[in-house]
């Protein structure tokens, strides 16, 4: 019995190939009455090299749902690869967009179907509900998930998510007497919170920086459309008429 | 272990290595450099191996890491030009097609637990448009107008970025070969796995261009002066 | 009907030189011997009715069950052979269920229906000399009821596949009767009620029994309640109300 146990260790054990790593940078999703806010960097890192100073991590999925993916590189690029395949396939079935409520659920069994060997990627899930209303869900890369109005997630999460909590859930805050928070935050607030998140992550962490990519879901004839004219460096996105509305706001950040 | 079950699926090292190779975009294509060695450990074991090699009408791949997965590569590769060619259907696979089923290829093998043991660089040139990108063992992809891999990118990287980026459309011919031969230089300084006999490759709208064998001039004069470090200087 | 036989009666894999299906068409025949079923859609929900015919002072009218439930919100009714259609409603209530897992949303009443097709189409599959998983096709017609995003809908679907979206149809052996009666008393603004005394005055008209509250079953699927079948006191109300 004891020379069975002892014979697997008799041979030096070789290094163990990992076959996941991590490529750095940070995703943010902000809902709002009638609108979503789903941003990005574009740094892709590993460890102290900048491997690139463009690879998108926000991606359109339809008019009414955008998908931010961040982890290891090459499973966020498979995942959203089939998510995509997905939705096509459910268009061929149903003859219609998927609604962002079942592209949630869809995400989560597609993670939890890896349960044993998980696409090492979160995800946050941005857009706009059938109701009309402005949606985030977010997710770990197993699969659990939830409906919320903010979400950070990535390298610089720890960062960005207290400042979050505090600006839009107001916490360790109180109202002025007589005076009380307001439920939703306006399209221009929540624009000017993720630029301030972007730029002091990429202050204050080396895997966040070189470009910002905001997209922005609007509900069918929002109003929060006026807020945008005056926005530089942003473009539409929209593919289908009189529906949910996307754009895309393209911004610097600083490279080193 | 035996023979099979180290072939099947278990992960196995690098033997014979290559390490980095450089590419840029400038103003007609793009260019790829990488040395002659292929190394086994610390012993410099073949010195006439080539790491450039063309995959279709316009196409570079460069290969880092282990050479017999980059043999490998190539094989396959030329399978896949064969059978497109031969289909005769009016599709020829440009580089952006090339390094998809590349990537393809790589993730699937590390899903696998069973990785082909490389850095690639894909440049290429079609339709009036450069392309280069990068795929490894992980199956991690990205682009960019200058990248190196192994070595390179901690030693190169930073010297490519500061002569090419934001001059892609200016750069000539003649200053891409000085830029990559004074990188390919650098290297052959720090890095000890490396040659100073090393191969150049252009991918423009006239096609693949690899060149001979370029040598690089080194002195070491220096050296003798080195009496040691810290603080044994005697 | 036919009466000259051809050696193309047999195999579901071949086609008559006139570009027939004989197996296909003669299940659909089979159905026209089965009870009578109607379906009546409505803004408010869908009616769908059957005859149950009590050969037997001794059955259990209770017993026959030709309407049945996919999910919450869709309904479904049966003329010909009832045992086939076991096998496409399960198929049918585990794609409902697959659908809901996947997407934590209802299905479409017409994707339940296309996937009930596309089973119906399996018949003669086979590879190779493996033994085909189903020999023929099934001996059924359904009427399948149902709310969606797309408000209320009824479904008819045959033995060849095929499915059609109906306001008011009937199937089974008084169904060319029936059909034409639907036809002259549908309209489009009728109420939930008006529905189910129609869907009995039909059934009715072509039975040969008297009606009564043992030898038929009505069920609606309306947007509050979904999917129900109607017990016999509210039954007998609606028969008392013709």
């Amino acid at each position: 019995m004891a020379d069975m146990v002892s014979i697997p260790h008799s041979q030096p054990q070789q290094h163990q190939f990992n076959p996941y790593t991590e490529n750095g940078g940070t995703i943010l999703a902000i809902a709002g009455a009638d609108f979503s806010v789903i941003a990005g960097d574009t740094r892709q890192s590993e460890g102290y090299s900048i491997q690139t100073r463009y690879a998108p991590k926000v991606f359109r999925l339809t008019d009414k749902a955008v998908l931010a993916v961040n982890g290891f590189a090459a499973d966020g690029n498979m995942f959203v690869k089939k998510v995509r395949q997905r939705l096509e396939w459910y268009r061929h079935a149903h003859a219609k967009d998927m609604p962002i409520r079942a592209i949630a659920r869809l995400i989560q069994t597609m993670l939890y179907s890896r349960r044993f060997f998980p696409y090492y990627v979160y995800n946050i899930l941005g857009g706009i509900e059938e109701d009309g209303t402005g949606a985030v869900y977010s997710f770990d890369p197993v699969g659990s998930y939830e409906r919320e109005a903010c979400r950070a997630a990535g390298a610089a999460q720890s960062l960005v998510q207290p400042f979050l909590d505090n600006q839009i859930y107001f916490k360790n805050q109180t109202p002025a007497p007589g005076t009380s928070f307001p439920g939703h935050l306006s399209l221009s607030t929540v624009l000017s919170l993720v630029i301030d998140s972007f730029t002091s992550a990429t202050e204050r962490h080396i895997e966040v920086g070189d470009g910002l990519e905001m997209y922005i879901v609007l509900a069918k004839n929002s109003p929060s459309i006026q807020s945008l004219r005056d926005i530089r460096g942003m473009s539409e996105l929209t593919a289908t008429e009189d529906g949910e509305r996307v754009f895309v706001v393209r911004r610097d950040l600083k490279k080193d | 272990m035996s023979i099979a079950a180290q072939t099947d699926s278990c992960p196995r090292q690098p033997i014979v290595t290559g390490t980095s190779v450089l590419a840029l975009k400038y103003k007609d294509g793009v260019m790829m450099a990488a040395d002659n060695l292929a190394s086994y450990g610390s012993l410099a074991r073949f010195k006439d191996i080539q790491r450039l090699h063309p995959v279709g009408k316009y196409t570079v791949i460069g290969a880092g890491g282990d050479m017999s997965d980059f043999q490998y590569i190539q094989k396959f590769l030329e399978q896949l030009i064969i059978e497109e060619f031969t289909s005769q259907d009016g599709h020829d696979l440009g580089p952006a097609q090339i390094h998809e089923y590349l990537s393809q290829v790589m993730y699937s093998r590390r899903s696998k637990i069973n990785p082909l043991w490389n850095s690639l660089l894909v440049g290429g040139f079609k339709d009036g448009k450069s392309f280069l990108s990068y795929v490894d063992l992980l199956g991690t992809t990205y682009s960019a107008t200058t990248l190196a891999t192994g070595f390179g990118a901690y030693l190169a990287q930073p010297i490519l970025r500061k002569e090419v980026e934001g001059r892609e459309n200016e750069l000539t011919e003649e200053e891409a070969i000085r830029i990559m031969e004074s990188c390919m230089k650098v290297l052959y300084y720090r890095d000890a796995r490396s040659l100073d006999k090393y191969q150049l490759a252009v991918i423009t709208a006239d096609g693949v261009k690899i060149s001979e064998s370029r040598h690089l001039s080194t002195t070491w004069s220096f050296a003798e002066g080195i009496r040691g470090y810290g603080a044994q200087t005697q | 009907m036919f009466l000259t036989r051809s050696e193309y009666d047999r195999g579901v894999n071949t086609f008559s030189p006139e570009g027939r299906l004989f197996q296909v068409e003669y299940a659909i025949e089979a159905i026209k011997l089965g009870s009578t079923t109607v379906g009546i859609k409505t803004p408010d929900g869908v009616i769908l009715g059957v005859e149950k015919r009590v050969q037997s002072p001794l059955l259990e009218a209770s017993s026959i069950e030709k309407i049945m439930e996919i999910d919450n919100h869709l309904g479904c009714a049966m003329s010909g052979l009832t045992a086939d259609a076991r096998t496409m409603i399960d198929h049918a209530r585990v794609t409902a269920q697959n659908h809901a897992f996947t997407y934590d949303e209802r299905i479409k009443v017409e994707s339940v229906t296309q996937a009930v097709c596309d089973l119906a189409l399996r018949f003669g599959e086979s590879v190779h000399d493996e033994e085909a998983m189903m020999s023929r096709p099934f001996g059924v017609a359904l009427l399948i009821a149902g709310i969606d995003e797309h408000g209320p809908q009824l479904f008819h679907t045959d033995p060849s596949g095929t499915f059609v979206r109906y306001e008011a149809k009937a199937i089974g052996s008084g169904s060319e009767a029936a059909q034409s009666e639907l036809q002259d008393k549908w309209h489009k603004q009728m109420t939930l009620k008006e529905a189910q005394v129609l869907t009995l005055r039909v059934l009715k008209q072509v039975m040969e029994e008297k009606l009564d509250q043992h030898n038929v079953q009505l069920a609606q699927v309306t947007k509050d309640k979904g999917f129900e079948i109607l017990d016999e006191a509210r039954l007998q109300a609606v028969i008392e109300e013709m």
